[in-house]
């Protein structure tokens, strides 16, 4: 059996609390421990709570857990919000200055710590953080050193004053005698480790993938939680000869992207909700013009503005029926860390072989949660750029009579590409139905032939499989995708439930043969997933002409899945269908 | 090379005597004028009337959606500066739903042109009125003649920075020759805006009202083409009825200057693999 321990770190917003969290985070993983961080944040800069979940573990965590060891309370808000998922025996670490309501039925240890007090001394009110990570670090059984180093790492570019005063507060916080802290159980020891460790969020890899499939192009406006792509690449391009352009709207950001993927450029642009509704103008004129480019969609609670700040996948339906009108579209849907990466690769790929808009569909928890994998390790990536314009239609350009036909009719849809520059490449391209030449035409013969063409280019990925599966022996599968996957492989893990689970990768085209197959296999399949309509489920009922055997689990309050709820929605389940 | 050197020989679906002919003749010789490879250029359109202009050019063209030509254009030159990139489109593309983006491209000043034939009116809708329509305006949405006051582009694009502004009438070929031509070769973000008459659905602002009513900039006393102030005026005294450069700042750096872009190849020329080296500058800040 594994173990897990969990700390909820908590305190005013913009007062440090995620920085806390990620240099505990650091400290720990530099340790051996595996570690995941969830944050909790609200629309606004300073003021109104903020926690930070941090799980630790001696194997790969794959979410929080639902029930908390310690909180770190910051303020007092931290503790009523939060004390119904201590557990029993649980602690409360609390700067001494507050005055929490008594409303402790449970079996509670609080102790109060000198944490003000502690950086005004040594150093400065700010540094409250970081006399708390001296008194957890101790409590946890994290060794001096690793706390200094994490310390000075994290303060680097404030210069020598700012590390010294923070390494003081640390060093006073560390060997202040405190008896009731020495009462409490230190970490088990941490796993022997071999393999070296990154700790990174999903919107890191999504960046890192983009980077390795030679995008050199980002058009972007700011949101959450989707923003982090476009502030990696503003900082890494500039260094590769690439560009990011923060735009006047999204709008803007998907048609640049789309003027750059025609003029040759891989490029990208990273949005959520409000903005993938103003993209859909542009997925609609990249499907027409056969344009590839990739959009990321860190989706957040909706409609409208929605939950600004809280995970939810309820862009699936916006986006399987993207637009008006039809075009060929892929949904690809990462689940971890790794597949962030893989599938950000893929999608470049993806791309420029079918030569439409590809969106990576990621949720808040899943782009914004830190957290330890294997380091990934150097792969060039194999970059497919799709059927181009042949040397000798480049050659033949002196003696060309006719036009280059861009939109040539062939048996799979795809026809060869120019870019602007090459010779003999000469074409139109229009948002209006046209002809191989890329001219205007309403001719009905020809529009149906273009359409079929455009439509069918898909069609080879539907054989090629998407979902997989962990296999239990179980009757039934539970698939999702996303971050809720991590919390159904922690909910199943060490468990004897008949359920065997499975992610599922590209939801557009749906692997229907895969899925054809799966239906056949198991009594039932049960989709979970973060709306309140069963989204997925719907599309699956819908395509694969199957209505009782596809359930849903959801939910919808801004909350992820919590592993406990997971477990017991799986085990009622299992007893129903005995 | 000639003005035929550039058209595709596509007869195009415009009214005879539309203004457009004229702009899309001046656009094919200012090319001309300038010997630029047919295959170097792209001309980005939008959606109306004008946006048609694109699909009649013997070079690299692209019919984007209503509004949406200067994001395209942009995202274009900024993948590949070795390219000549014009925009066109009409007053509905330029002062309506894409006004945002002609502020900002005005702003950004990435090396390009932009050409709008404003005929104040919506006409490939049938007949509507439009952001630049005048007061008084009969259209099918404004039975009664249209009340609204309407933009006036010249004192908006001055106003927000433009380093190019100009502005030419289909009926004097030669001068909107040359004011494209110098547009095109103005490094930066330039702006010619042409009266482009629409004899079906604007029966007020016609090719006779013009001639009557335009004046040009060597008319005009004293005026420097490098002064805001000179330029705002002649905009204001004449209420933006005035042909010719009324606005150059040549040597203000480009987007692509303040970006460092210069300094490196286009970025479509960046297609390799990424290499061990860039893997680990790119990771290094993740490993524990």
């Amino acid at each position: 059996m594994s173990w897990r321990r969990t700390i909820l770190i908590g305190g005013v917003q913009g007062e440090g609390v995620a920085s806390t969290g990620i240099n505990l985070m650091r400290a720990l993983a530099g340790l051996g421990y595996h570690v995941y961080g969830e944050r909790k944040f609200s629309s606004r800069i300073k003021g109104g709570n903020t926690h930070m979940i941090i799980t630790i573990g001696d194997d790969h965590v794959t979410c929080v857990e639902s029930v908390i060891d310690i909180i770190l309370a910051f303020d007092e808000e931290s503790i009523s919000f939060n004390q119904i998922k201590l557990r029993d025996n649980g602690i409360i670490l609390m700067d001494e200055t507050l005055t929490p309501e008594a409303s402790l039925t449970q079996n509670i240890n609080t102790v109060a710590l000198p944490l003000t007090l502690m950086a005004k001394k040594h150093g400065s009110l700010l540094m409250k953080n970081t006399s708390a990570i001296g008194y957890l670090g101790k409590l946890l059984g994290i060794q001096r050193q690793v706390l200094e180093s994490s310390i000075a790492k994290t303060y680097l570019s404030k210069g020598d004053e700012v590390i010294q005063q923070n390494l003081q507060v640390l060093l006073a916080a560390y060997d202040d005698p405190c008896p009731e802290l020495e009462k409490i159980d230190p970490l088990p020891d941490a796993p022997h480790r071999q393999e070296s460790m990154m700790i990174l969020m999903g919107n890191d890899a999504i960046a890192l993938g983009a980077l390795m499939a030679g995008c050199r192009f980002m058009a972007a406006y700011p949101i959450t939680p989707a923003s982090d792509v476009m502030e990696t690449m503003s900082r890494v391009f500039p260094d590769e000869g690439g560009l990011m352009v923060q735009t006047e709207d999204e709008v803007a950001a998907i048609t640049m992207c789309i003027g750059a993927g025609y003029a040759g450029v891989r490029s990208m642009t990273a949005t959520s909700g409000p903005g993938l509704t103003l993209m859909m103008e542009g997925l609609g004129l990249a499907g027409m013009t056969e344009t590839p480019i990739v959009v990321v969609d860190a989706q957040r609670g909706g409609p409208s503005t929605g939950l600004p700040t809280r995970t939810e996948q309820s862009d699936f339906s916006a986006l399987y029926h993207a637009g008006h009108g039809e075009f060929p579209l892929i949904l690809l849907t990462p689940s971890t860390i790794e597949e962030c990466y893989e599938l950000t690769k893929e999608a470049f790929n993806l791309a420029d072989i079918f030569q439409c808009p590809v969106v990576v569909m990621t949720d808040l928890n899943l782009s914004l949660s830190p957290q330890t994998i294997p380091a990934f390790d150097y792969v060039p990536a194999a970059i497919n750029r799709g059927v181009l314009m042949s040397l000798e239609d480049e050659l033949s350009a002196a003696k060309i009579t006719e036009p280059f036909a861009r939109y040539a009719l062939t048996e799979n849809g795809l026809s060869p590409r120019s870019f602007p520059g090459m010779p003999g490449g000469i074409h139109q391209v229009t948002g209006l139905e046209h002809n191989k030449w890329g001219r205007p035409s309403d001719q009905p013969a020809n529009r149906q032939k273009m359409m079929d063409k455009r439509l069918r280019k898909l069609e080879p990925l539907k054989d090629q499989s998407a979902v997989h599966l962990e296999q239990r022996d179980g009757k039934m599968l539970c698939l999702t995708c996303g971050s809720s996957w991590g919390v159904l492989q922690q909910a199943v893990k060490d468990t004897y439930l008949s359920v065997d689970i499975g992610r599922i990768s590209r939801i557009r085209p749906l692997p229907k043969r895969q899925l054809q197959q799966l239906l056949a296999n198991y009594e039932k399949i049960i989709v979970m997933e973060q709306n309140q309509q069963g989204q997925l489920a719907l599309i699956l009922r819908q395509e694969l002409n199957h209505q009782n055997n596809i359930v849903s689990m959801t939910r919808y309050d801004g909350e992820s899945f919590q592993v406990q709820e997971v477990r017991h929605l799986l085990e009622g389940w299992c007893s129903e269908w005995k | 090379m000639e003005m035929k050197d550039y058209s595709n020989g596509i007869k195009p679906n415009w009214c005879p005597g539309c203004g457009d002919f004229s702009v899309l003749r001046a656009i094919q010789l200012a090319a001309a004028s300038l010997e630029i490879p047919q295959e170097r250029m792209v001309v980005v359109s939008g959606i109306g009337c004008s946006g048609r202009l694109s699909g009649y050019m013997n070079t690299y063209g692209f019919h984007s959606v209503h509004g949406r030509s200067l994001p395209l254009a942009q995202g274009i030159k900024l993948a590949n500066r070795e390219l000549t990139v014009l925009a066109a489109g009409g007053d509905g593309d330029g002062f309506a739903i894409g006004a945002g983006h002609t502020l900002h491209a005005i702003r950004r000043n990435v090396d390009l042109t932009y050409v709008v034939m404003n005929n104040q009116v919506y006409g490939l809708t049938k007949g509507h009125v439009s952001p630049v329509s005048l007061p008084g305006l009969k259209t099918k949405t404004t039975p009664a003649g249209s009340v609204d006051q309407p933009i006036q582009p010249g004192l908006l694009a001055v106003g927000a920075g433009v380093t190019y502004y100009a502005q030419g009438f289909s009926a004097q070929q030669e001068e909107l020759v040359s004011l494209i031509a110098e547009a095109i070769k103005h490094k930066g973000f330039s702006l010619v805006q042409v009266f482009s008459p629409c004899i079906t659905y604007n029966k007020t602002n016609t090719y006779s009202w013009f001639r009557e009513n335009l004046t040009n900039v060597s008319e005009v006393p004293a005026h420097q083409t490098d002064n805001v102030d000179s330029a705002l005026r002649i905009l204001r005294e004449t209420d933006g009825l005035i042909t010719g450069l009324i606005y150059h700042q040549p040597d203000q750096p480009t987007f692509e200057d303040r970006h460092g872009l210069n300094q490196h190849d286009p970025l479509t020329s960046k297609m390799t693999e990424s290499t061990e080296e860039q893997f680990s500058r790119w990771t290094k800040r993740f490993f524990i």
